[in-house]
């Protein structure tokens, strides 16, 4: 294999892996938060409970006086949040058709679709199944 | 300097109440090692929709301590009995001191608590945070710090993980519902109970 097409497979394996990554648990997420920036978070938020809005703007207040870990860290948890509400909201849109192929119906809030493209054997679309892969509901 | 056997001996008791004392007890750990599968597990199975109108419960529980009535806390039968027939779980979540500000180290805590409600057999139902203290100082006061606290977890897991508020009430029972009514001031008393109550959709 030549060396450019050698780079090339990788970047595309990479890129693949990376786009059809489950997103992290917010357990995961909001305990990464919690152990890495408790001390900062007592400091100099008193007073502020877990609300993202409130408690980033604090942490960003004051950057200065942050440990290097929890300024790493907050930013990556917020992030990891953030990404696994859109990964569940896309579920619902990029898995219509299959919905209502499938299962009689549009994935609505109630999740009854939702709970039956999971338990379909077969007939899912690989951008649905990829899209519940990275929700996380596998 | 050689150990005498009873010193040998003495030091190994001491060994073994230090590892006792450093273990966790036993509800902690079950909690520690609880999964969002378990809790699903745990809320899953309610049969019919329950009649609980929560405005309703609030205010008799209000009555109840305001009238001073059972007056005794280990004669004190709990204020809710329905809420004892739901399928439910409970859970420690740690505060600043009397008061609403859920502490850093239980921000794990409250993300299980919402991957286990974004469970595709969970996503049509609604649920109650019930939340509880222990019976020491004002009953007056720990129902409002309970209803408050309550509130603060309802309120993390609607704008931190965007959970459907139409999913989730909060109510405060304050020390009218011990968890452990043998044992009025032990810390399980502060727990928070997460409960099926009925269809969201």
């Amino acid at each position: 294999m030549s060396p450019i097409r050698s780079i090339l497979s990788i970047v595309l394996i990479s890129a693949w892996s990376s786009a059809s990554a489950e997103t992290m648990k917010f357990e995961d997420a909001a305990g990464i938060l919690g152990a890495s920036c408790a001390k900062e978070i007592e400091t100099n938020c008193r007073g502020v409970s877990l609300d993202p809005a409130r408690l980033k703007d604090c942490l960003l207040r004051n950057q200065d006086s942050l440990s290097a870990q929890c300024r790493t860290d907050y930013v990556r948890a917020f992030d990891a949040i953030q990404k696994r509400l859109a990964a569940r909201s896309a579920v619902a849109k990029i898995c219509e058709r299959d919905a209502v192929k499938l299962c009689g119906g549009i994935p609505k809030e109630g999740g009854q679709a939702l709970e039956c493209i999971l338990t379909a054997a077969r007939g899912v679309s690989a951008r649905c199944n990829q899209a519940i892969g990275e929700a996380g509901y596998r | 300097m050689r150990l005498g056997k009873q010193s040998r001996l003495g030091m190994g008791l001491f060994i073994v109440l230090l590892i006792g004392a450093m273990a966790p007890s036993s509800s902690a750990r079950a909690q520690a090692s609880a999964t969002p599968e378990d809790w699903v597990k745990q809320l899953a199975g309610l049969d019919a929709a329950p009649d609980i109108e929560v405005a309703a419960l609030r205010q008799q529980v209000l009555e109840r301590v305001k009238s001073k009535a059972d007056g005794v806390t280990l004669q004190r039968p709990p204020v809710a009995t329905q809420l004892l027939k739901l399928p439910r779980f409970a859970v420690e979540i740690k505060f600043d001191e009397d008061s609403a500000v859920i502490r850093p180290e239980s921000y794990r805590t409250l993300g299980r608590i919402a991957d286990t409600l974004y469970d595709p057999a969970l996503l049509a139902y609604k649920f109650l945070i019930v939340g509880h203290t222990v019976a020491a100082g004002r009953r007056e006061s720990n129902l409002t710090l309970s209803q408050k606290r309550a509130d603060a977890i309802r309120g993390a897991l609607v704008t931190a993980f965007k959970i459907s508020p139409k999913r989730l009430q909060g109510i405060g029972l304050g020390e009218e519902q011990l968890l452990d009514a043998a044992h009025p001031t032990a810390p399980i008393n502060q727990q928070f109970e997460v409960a099926t109550v009925g269809k969201a959709f």
